[in-house]
Parts: C-alpha cells; sequence; structure tokens
C-alpha cells in the first residue's frame, strides 16, 4: 500500500504560514496554502528593524539565556518561560537558515552577519537587512514555497478567504470553509489539521500601523467555534508614528535617539505654523516631566504622555490627536547624514520635509501580543519537545495557530525585533508536531462523513448569503470606523475602568446598529463587501473580548497600564532586593527595616498582585459575550520580578 | 489648490473582466494629508457619485500602504505608481484612477499580476538549499556584493515595470525587467549561483531577455528605484556567454 | 547533442538581428558614408573608389552575403520587433523611450528609403549593364540629378540621418544586449560616444550631399572601352 501523505491547510501567507508550509513540505506532507493576496504581500514586509538571535559575534558575553531572561522580563512575565527559551535558543539556527536562505542581512568587514543593538537590550544581537527586515525575510520563505508549488507540493489558493474550521461530530478540525473572494464561490478543503497564521488584530482599532489585511477574523472565527482566546487586553502602543487618513505608518524611535524634541503649543486649538510659534510658549512636555530622560523616556512612558497631553489637556496640534516631533534644530547636512532613509519616509507620505518643519506624530496600535491560545509540551529540562502535536495546537484539536495571531511569546509587553523571530520560530517548531499528530490519528479525513463538510458548507453559503442581502441604513464600513474609534479612545494607552465599561456599551450598541447593516455591493463578481461584513462582526466580538479583558484586570503590567493600579515602585528600588526578599521570605515574616523605607510594602504589593494577576487571560465564548477566567503562567524557570529599566 | 475644500476624483470602472469599462466621478471633502487610498476609503463610506447617483464602493487591491507590498498599483493620473504614496496635494485635478492594463482585470482598479509570480517560477527564483536543518552558517558575502543584492530584493512585484514597458503586453509572454533582476539576484548569491545555467535558459527564449527593446522606462517607473537597466545589461552578458559556451564548448 | 526548441531559435534570431546591424551592415554603412565623403575631396578620388569597388572579384557574391541577405534579415527582424512594440512614449515622456521609438521609425524609414536608393543605383546598374568602369559615370550622373532638386536632398538627407541615428543607437543597443556595457555610468559615457560617433558619421554624409547639390560634375569612365 501506498503510504498516505500528511496534508494540512495553512491559513496565512506571512513568515508563520510561510515557514510552516516550507517546513511541511521538507517532511513530504501536501500543503494547501490560503491567503487574501499572493502570500508576498502579506504584512510581515512592514517590519523595519530587525531579527534577534544571541550570536554575540562581538564579544559582549550574549547568550541565548540571556535573550531568554531579556524576552520574558520585557514581557512582565507574563508568558510561558520554556517557550521563550527554547525560542531564544533556536534563533541563531534561524538566523543562519535565513541566511542561506539568501536574506540580504547586512555584514560586518569580514562578511559575517552584522547585529545592531535595539530597545530592552544591553546586547547586540539584532540582525538586519536594511530598513526592510520582514520583507527581505518574508521573500526568503515565499521564494522556498514557489519552489514547492513548482514541484506540486503545495497549492496556493490566493484571493481566498478562511471563513471557518471544519469540525467533525467530536469536535476534531477536518478542514476549512474557504470563500473565492473572485467568484464567490464557498467550499470546503480537507486536512489533517489547519493552521492559522494569520496575523494580528490591527483593523479592530481602524487605523494603525497594521495592513489592511490584519483584521482578526480568522482567530476569532476560531473563537466563535469554541476556541479560547488569551490575553487580549495587551496590545503594543508604538510612541511615534505617522498621522495619515488611511493608516499609521512608524516613525522610527532613532529620530529622538538623535535629538528629536517632543513638544505642542501650550494654547489650546493653536493652528499657527509651528515656525511661528515662539519659543516660550512651546510646550517641551516630555523635558519639564522627566528632566533625567527628557525625550529618551521608554515608549510606554513616551506614549502615556502624548496621550495625556492630547486626550486629558486638550493640547494636540490645532486641536487634533497630534504632537509635533521636531528636529529642526539640527543641520540639513547632519539629518541628512543621520537619519536620511527614515526622514524621507516621512516626506514621502506627508509631502513635508522634516529637515525644515517639525513633524506631526502621535502613538499608534501597534501589535497584539495576545492572541488565540495555543497549548505547548515542554521536555522537563526548561526547553520544548518538538515532536508533540501539542505544540501550538489551540483548544480545537486539529486547529494550529502560529505567528502574531497566537499568544505565548511575548507576554504583556513585546520586545523589538522579537516578533520576526516568534513568528518564524512557531512556523518552524510546530512542523514535527505537526505530522506527529497526523500519524495519531486514529481516523483520517477521509474517512470522514462527506455530511459534516456540506453543512460546514451550506451554513456558509447561507451566512454570507445573509450579508449580502442586508438591506438597512448602516454602512459597514461606517460602522468600523466608530469601531476603531471606541476602541482607540477607551481601550488604548491608559485604561480606567469606568471607560472600559462604557466602551462594552458603545460596543453592545454598535452590535445592534451592525443588524441594521446594508450591503452596499450586491453584486456576484470580486464583491468585497460580504466578506467585510462578516470581518466586522468578527471584530465586534474581538473588541469585546479585548476591552472586557481589559476591564477585569486590575494591574499595570507591560502595555496595560491602569494608573489606579499602579504599584508606585520606590524611585531608589532596585530589582535585586525583591531576590533578596524572597529568599528572606522562606524564612518567615520581614521587618519593614529590612529594606530601604517603603520598599518591603512595595515588593508586598508587588507579590499580591503577582499572586493575583500574574495569570494568563482567557476569553470563551459564550451567550454571545467572552466570559473571562484565568490560567497559571509557567514560571518555572526564572522567578518573576520587578521591572526597572534605568 | 491647497485653498480647495473639495477633491475631485475621475475613476475607470468594470464590473467582470469581460465587460464594458466605464468613468465615474466623485467629488470628496479635502481632508489634509489625504492619498488616493484615503479617497477610495472615503468612497466606500459615502459611495456617492457627483451625480448624486448611489453606486457599488470602488473596488482596489491594497495591504501595507507603506510602499512595501506592491498590492495598490493603479495608474494615476497616466502614470502607473503606488496609490498609497501618491498625495492628493501633489495630484493636479481631477485624479484620474485607471486600472494597469498590461495585466487582466479583474474588478476596477483590481487587475492579476499572476503572470509575474509565474514567471518567476520559470526562472528557479529562489537558493536551493540542502535542507532547513541547523548545519551552521550561510556562506561569507562581502558587505559591498550583499548591498548590490539588497537594491535587488527590494523588489515587491509591483509590475510599474511591466506597465510602463512599451515591449511588454497582454497578447505575448515577455518576462520583463524585474523577473530578468530576480534572476540576477540568484545568480550573484553564492548558493543560487549553482544554478545558473537553469535560470539562463530560461530567459533564452520566447519573451526572454533578447525581446528587450531598451525603452528604459521599467527603471524610470520603479517606485523602489531598483537600478533594472543594469540588471538587464548583466543578464544580457550572462546570457551572451552562456549562448557562446552552448554553441562552442559543449 | 539535444534538440533546439523554438525559443532558442528565437533567442538566437533576435542575437543575430542585433548582431547583423552591427557587422555587417553597420560596418558597410560606416565604410560607405566614408567613401562616399572622398567626393569632398575631389570627383575623381571618388571616381576611382567606385572603380575599385565595381570591379571587385566575385562582387556579386560578395553584395549577396555581406549586404543584402544580413539587411534583409535586420529588416524581416526588425518589422517584426515593431510589430510586437507598443509604444508609450507620449505617456511616458523620458529620453530612452523617445530612442525606443525613434530607433523603429527609422529603421522602417531607412527600409524605404534603400528601397528607392538600390532602386535607382543598383537596379539599372544591373539593368542596363552598367558594369565595371562604366558604373562610376552612371551613378555619378544619377546622383547629380538627385541632387539637383529639393525633393532628392531632403530624400537623402532623411535616408541619411534616420540611417545614421539608426545605427549610433543601435549600437548602444546592441552594447547593452551583449553586456558590454552594464553600469549606469558605462552606460551614459557610452551613450556620450556613440553620440558623437553618430554625428561624425552624419557630418560626413552631410558633406557629400553638399558637395553633390553645390558641385555636381560629369564624369567620363576611366578605361574608355575596357573589357
Amino acid at each position: 500500500m501506498r503510504k498516505r501523505k500528511p496534508q494540512y491547510i495553512v491559513i496565512g501567507g506571512g513568515l508563520a504560514g510561510l515557514a510552516a508550509t516550507m517546513k511541511l513540505c521538507e517532511d513530504k506532507a501536501k500543503v494547501t496554502l490560503v491567503s487574501y493576496q499572493p502570500v508576498k504581500r502579506s504584512h510581515s514586509v512592514c517590519a523595519q528593524g530587525g531579527i534577534n538571535a544571541a550570536i554575540d559575534t562581538k564579544g559582549e558575553g550574549d547568550s541565548p539565556e540571556s535573550h531568554f531572561y531579556d524576552t520574558v522580563k520585557g514581557g512582565d512575565f507574563l508568558a510561558h518561560q520554556p517557550l521563550v527559551r527554547d525560542m531564544c535558543y533556536q534563533a541563531p539556527a534561524i538566523i543562519h537558515l535565513m541566511d542561506r536562505l539568501g536574506v540580504a542581512f547586512n555584514r560586518t568587514p569580514e562578511g559575517h552577519l552584522e547585529f545592531r543593538r535595539f530597545g530592552g537590550t544591553l546586547y547586540s544581537r539584532t540582525a538586519f537587512a536594511g530598513s526592510t527586515t520582514g520583507q527581505q525575510l518574508l521573500y526568503a520563505l515565499d521564494e522556498q514555497v514557489r519552489r514547492y508549488e513548482s514541484e506540486g507540493q503545495v497549492k496556493k489558493l490566493e484571493w481566498h478567504e478562511y471563513l471557518s474550521a471544519v469540525l467533525d461530530s467530536e469536535g476534531i478540525c477536518r478542514g476549512a470553509v474557504l470563500h473565492d473572494l473572485r467568484s464567490g464561490e464557498i467550499f470546503t478543503v480537507k486536512g489533517d489539521a489547519v493552521v492559522l497564521a494569520t496575523g494580528g488584530p490591527a483593523q479592530v482599532y481602524g487605523k494603525t500601523t497594521g495592513s489592511t489585511v490584519c483584521n482578526g477574523a480568522a482567530t476569532t472565527s476560531a473563537y466563535l467555534q469554541g476556541a479560547k482566546y488569551a490575553n487580549g487586553e495587551f496590545i503594543q502602543v508604538h510612541p511615534t508614528a505617522i498621522p495619515g487618513q488611511d493608516k499609521l505608518r512608524l516613525m522610527s524611535e532613532s529620530a529622538r535617539g538623535e535629538g528629536g524634541r517632543i513638544w505642542v503649543s501650550r494654547k489650546q486649538n493653536d493652528n499657527r505654523d509651528p515656525l511661528n510659534i515662539p519659543e516660550e510658549e512651546r510646550y517641551y512636555f516630555l523635558e519639564e516631566n522627566h528632566p533625567r530622560f527628557g525625550n529618551l523616556v521608554p515608549r510606554d512612558v513616551a506614549s502615556r504622555e502624548i496621550h495625556d497631553i492630547v486626550y486629558n489637556q486638550k493640547l494636540g496640534i490645532g486641536g487634533q490627536p497630534m504632537v509635533y516631533l521636531d528636529l529642526t534644530h539640527h543641520s540639513e547636512g547632519f539629518l541628512e547624514h543621520r537619519l536620511g532613509g527614515i526622514l524621507d519616509i516621512y516626506t514621502k507620505f506627508t509631502g513635508d520635509d522634516p529637515k525644515k518643519v517639525p513633524m506631526k506624530i502621535f502613538p499608534a496600535v501597534h501589535y497584539s501580543m495576545g492572541g488565540i491560545w495555543t497549548d505547548y509540551e515542554d521536555d522537563g529540562n526548561g526547553l520544548i519537545d518538538h515532536k508533540s502535536p501539542r505544540n501550538q495546537m489551540t483548544s480545537i484539536p486539529g486547529l494550529y495557530a502560529a505567528g502574531e495571531c497566537d499568544y505565548q511569546f511575548h507576554g504583556a509587553n513585546r520586545l523589538g525585533a522579537n516578533s520576526l523571530l516568534s513568528c518564524i520560530y512557531t512556523g518552524l517548531m510546530m512542523g514535527p508536531g505537526l505530522i506527529q499528530y497526523s500519524r495519531n490519528l486514529t481516523s483520517h479525513v477521509e474517512e470522514v462523513s462527506s455530511t459534516v463538510f456540506d453543512q460546514a458548507r451550506d451554513q456558509w453559503r447561507g451566512r454570507m448569503q445573509a450579508f449580502k442581502q442586508m438591506n438597512g441604513r448602516e454602512n459597514p464600513y461606517i460602522l468600523h470606523q466608530e469601531l476603531g474609534e471606541i476602541m482607540l479612545a477607551n481601550v488604548l494607552i491608559v485604561r480606567e475602568n469606568s471607560r472600559l465599561a462604557k466602551a462594552l456599551t458603545q460596543i453592545d450598541d454598535l452590535e445592534i446598529r451592525f443588524k441594521d447593516l446594508q450591503c452596499p455591493d450586491t453584486t456576484h463578481w470580486s464583491n468585497p463587501a460580504p466578506s467585510m461584513i462578516q470581518q466586522l462582526h468578527c471584530q465586534i466580538q474581538l473588541a469585546k473580548i479585548i476591552t472586557k479583558g481589559a476591564l477585569i484586570r486590575n494591574e499595570f503590567r507591560g502595555a496595560h497600564y491602569k494608573p489606579e493600579f499602579d504599584l508606585n515602585q520606590p524611585e531608589d528600588f532596585d530589582p535585586h532586593e525583591y531576590v533578596e526578599y524572597n529568599e528572606k521570605r522562606q524564612y518567615g515574616e520581614i521587618r519593614e527595616d529590612e529594606f530601604p523605607p517603603g520598599h518591603t510594602s512595595y515588593m508586598k504589593r508587588y507579590e499580591e498582585c503577582n499572586e493575583k494577576w500574574l495569570k494568563t487571560t482567557i476569553a470563551e465564548y459564550q451567550n454571545n459575550q467572552p466570559e473571562i477566567s484565568f490560567e497559571e503562567v509557567n514560571t518555572s524557570l526564572v522567578q518573576p520580578r520587578p521591572r526597572k529599566y534605568d | 489648490m491647497p485653498d480647495d475644500k473639495t477633491i475631485h476624483l475621475k475613476i475607470k470602472r468594470q464590473d467582470q473582466p469581460d465587460g464594458k469599462s466605464y468613468w465615474e466621478e466623485f467629488e470628496l471633502p479635502r481632508k489634509p494629508r489625504a492619498n488616493v487610498i484615503s479617497c477610495l476609503m472615503d468612497i466606500q463610506m459615502h459611495p456617492i457619485t457627483r451625480e448624486g447617483k448611489e453606486v457599488t464602493p470602488v473596488v482596489w487591491e491594497c495591504n501595507c500602504l507603506e510602499e512595501v507590498c506592491g498590492a495598490c498599483t493603479m495608474v494615476i493620473n497616466g502614470k502607473v505608481r503606488q496609490a498609497c504614496t501618491a498625495l492628493v496635494d501633489a495630484l493636479p485635478q481631477p485624479i484620474v484612477l485607471e486600472p494597469m492594463s498590461k495585466f487582466p482585470l479583474v474588478r476596477d482598479l483590481h487587475v492579476d499580476r499572476s503572470r509575474m509570480f509565474e514567471n518567476l517560477k520559470k526562472v528557479k527564483a529562489w537558493i536551493h538549499i540542502d535542507g532547513t536543518y541547523d548545519i551552521g552558517e550561510g556562506p561569507v558575502i562581502p558587505e559591498k556584493q550583499r548591498a548590490k543584492a539588497y537594491l535587488l530584493s527590494e523588489c515587491m512585484t509591483c509590475g510599474c515595470c511591466l506597465e510602463a514597458c512599451p515591449q511588454f503586453a497582454k497578447d505575448n509572454d515577455f518576462m520583463g525587467a524585474s523577473t530578468f533582476s530576480q534572476v540576477r539576484l540568484f545568480n550573484m548569491h553564492p548558493t543560487g549561483a549553482m544554478e545558473q545555467e537553469e535560470r539562463l535558459d530560461a530567459i533564452m527564449g520566447e519573451g526572454g531577455i533578447a525581446d528587450c527593446g531598451n525603452a528604459q522606462v521599467c527603471v524610470e517607473v520603479c517606485p523602489k528605484k531598483i537600478p533594472l537597466t543594469e540588471s538587464i545589461a548583466e543578464i544580457g552578458r550572462e546570457t551572451t556567454l552562456q549562448l557562446l559556451k552552448n554553441l562552442f564548448l559543449k | 547533442m539535444s534538440s533546439i526548441s523554438k525559443g532558442q531559435v528565437h533567442f538566437f534570431l533576435l542575437k543575430m538581428h542585433s548582431l547583423t546591424g552591427l557587422i555587417p551592415i553597420g560596418l558597410f554603412l560606416t565604410f560607405h558614408l566614408l567613401i562616399n565623403s572622398l567626393r569632398t575631396v575631389g570627383v575623381l578620388p571618388y571616381q576611382w573608389s567606385i572603380d575599385l569597388i565595381n570591379n571587385l572579384p566575385f562582387l556579386i557574391w560578395i553584395e549577396v552575403l555581406f549586404i543584402y541577405i544580413p539587411l534583409l534579415f535586420h529588416s524581416f527582424m526588425g518589422f517584426y520587433i515593431t510589430k510586437v512594440a507598443k509604444t508609450n512614449a507620449l505617456r511616458y515622456r523620458y529620453p530612452r523611450n523617445w530612442m525606443y521609438v525613434l530607433q523603429r521609425l527609422t529603421g522602417a524609414i531607412v527600409f524605404v528609403f534603400l528601397v528607392y536608393h538600390l532602386g535607382t543605383t543598383v537596379a539599372p546598374k544591373l539593368w542596363f549593364g552598367h558594369h565595371l568602369f562604366e558604373a562610376a559615370p552612371f551613378l555619378i550622373d544619377v546622383m547629380n540629378q538627385e541632387f539637383a532638386t529639393w525633393t532628392g536632398r531632403i530624400i537623402y538627407l532623411i535616408g541619411i540621418l534616420s540611417a545614421t541615428f539608426h545605427f549610433a543607437n543601435g549600437l548602444w543597443g546592441f552594447c547593452m544586449s551583449w553586456g558590454i556595457i552594464i553600469g549606469p555610468r558605462a552606460q551614459r559615457n557610452a551613450s556620450i560616444v556613440f553620440i558623437l560617433f553618430g554625428g561624425a558619421l552624419t557630418v560626413l554624409g552631410l558633406a557629400t550631399v553638399l558637395e553633390f547639390s553645390l558641385h555636381p560634375v560629369d564624369v567620363e569612365p576611366s578605361f574608355k572601352g575596357a573589357p
């Protein structure tokens, strides 16, 4: 008998999806790769900075162990430690692999890989390819997958949308319902397992640094089918983005690094040309409020300050949510030499020359640490058992997830240049487990009754038809914009319970209005409107997950900032004290005077807070609402301790 | 005209690949920093023409909106470019939007550029590696050569070079500048060079490098400033040598 | 040896099109204009050069093999290439794109001109049997008549300008196609060299036209009654 070839369906052609496809093909599997668009256009292309791996080429004493520590610390200890550690240990091999695939990584004079420093670490561990590392990595994987495609192992279904998983009577995922975005045809494909590699949920916030396809619909669909969604409330905001009518584009932190000053006019609704605003009427709020760090305060602090200036003090430029990032005090020659390429991006998208006029910037939603819940199996030595079919599996058997759409690697806050790593790592790492999963299956997909597939297909045909026939008064694109506005106003940088609760009711209102939608296009060929309505439906559900998670989590952790629950770390506090505190605690109660004044009580507060909140938020779909519960985080390798970046 | 309060758009539309095209005009309130994409988004929210007729929202392709994915390529005021970098304030009005003319039309401004990806398959635009397992570092590459390769590998398969190429047409099979440039990219890489002959053979046929007419519009319209004509000349040299080799050394 | 595919033939023919433009056609054009310009030195050197050429052994074979066949091949391929082109220089107004259009246009013009030129010179020469030393007086007479009228002068001006442009620009294209010049600087420098070269050829041609127009001189056969 001919050996049965395992077959998989991979949804999404970004770094994670392509890495998984490549790895599975190497194991002789057949893969159906589904994407909204040609996979080469996936959102991974937007990543600029680089990819981390502790290869220590500069004798700094870097190691995967340090990389691991920096990552869990950066994430405020909310990530499962064996997974993060395994990722960091695999990172050097991943960089070497990508290098072998032809990625044009910058080189040293001797021709080896060049590394540079990035936020949240003291080591040079970020490999980079010009200013488009994500694009370069994606292209390399795209090329490998194209090779397998030309050899017949991969079948690409571009211009197709994933609608849901096909679950058999036992709740096992046996395939996917797909939607041909051109013909409008809805059909099912069969597979041993389905991998979601569908990226982040940026579109829930409307205008962000995300791409238009980052709509979060696929993971939400899984959630609506019963999969757990985890840590949804952890959304990273980048402090400096270029506002645009269509999207927000990143302005690199290096602009501040080179002396960029952030300011607004002291007068509200000041519409004057910034060059005509005299020095004494300018409010350099970061410099005034943080005399020591000035404009170079960490990202989260900068974001919070700008948010406060615009929304509470209403000092945004001309009343708009924008502040100045000013480099005009430098000579044009200096700026051209130090920041040329980055400033060109600003000119390209705004038409203004930052060498002559101050840039207008505002924080923007950038990354979701949370995502669909996935499993893992450690090997008992603080690393991952790579053969385990549990790795990256969602709570629906046979449905897997990888990349930004899962939740496991960045805890409460992601460090720069770790996202590309986690995407490629998950895609590659899950391969052997998926193969094993196929082998373990007691009944194959061919044996599943065809009615299972037919029912799933018919149900979706009905659903999409119903969306198409909606004939109410609301325009879905406007509703989507309003959803984004609700989220940006209430569930962003500074979170207050009253506003979160208000946002929840606003989202509920929106859901009611959703029923009164009018599908603006009822034609049959290449009609994006029904899909857009289906995605909007998912985004409303996802907005509820994010908002409710944020409402319930009463603490300040990483990107989730609730001033009400700030533990007020004493200024002279040293995180090592907490290690000492823990040792002493084993021998009984600790007296207040054993540490500097106020430190013991702070550490007690910290300990209590962790006992209560150092947990993964789990959202499950029940009665059209997310039901929130909490799960333990694996902190078996490094003791959680207070964060402090001097 | 910065004092103007509105934006006037003229869009060439077509409902079906084999349908008839027609023009529709829209007038939108001018917003600061608007680009063509944001105008199309505004039309989605208010799909009403200048004459007050309610129509379907315009269909187009886009994704990253940062000019790195290549999706939103279209013909704007007669020239092919990405819609995301087409700032309204820098464009004379009315702003005329048309789909790319050299690729099969899907709907409105959305075309099918599969031909470009098929060509990448034909020329084996990849590095054939032994496997993904950890076998250590990649080849040592001088930084200068790396920088050259980087320029070429920024190609986002947007198709500007082909749309503007007088030699490239729907009814021929010319591969065009982007494909030749990718052949050069992979032939430059120490591992990729091992498949150089196969790649050159693939472009030494109908639609291949010899069909290039040297109009050099490709390099003028490339949004990434890729040295396409340099690639064409370099590939010209490689194929010439390959021809001589095929004729006299085999 | 493996069989040759249609695609390989296509590639080879296009390469040959590019090559024949230089060797022999371009070379012939250069010598033709150079030798004709002897007319500016005096009518005798010019006549002797015609005598020399017309008395070459195996002349007809040389002409057929090295001029007419390559010329026909080059023209045929040229029309094929022009047919495929979808010019767009009005939309994409870049210098090189204009050159691309002009190259095709001048090719067609030169072809028409050559039909006329050969029809008025070579065809009657063969038809009436003006062989050997009688060719020179006949040909010079034809030229004197051509350049006596503005129509003739303009036809020849257009023909010569088209030919020199087509050749000089084609040389640049040849260098690109065969990978002789690659970098942007090399491309720019080469185009300067070829502009100068094309200019020089044009000057030769124009000087000859001018001389014929200003000083028409009839000549007798160099050797009366020669066999």
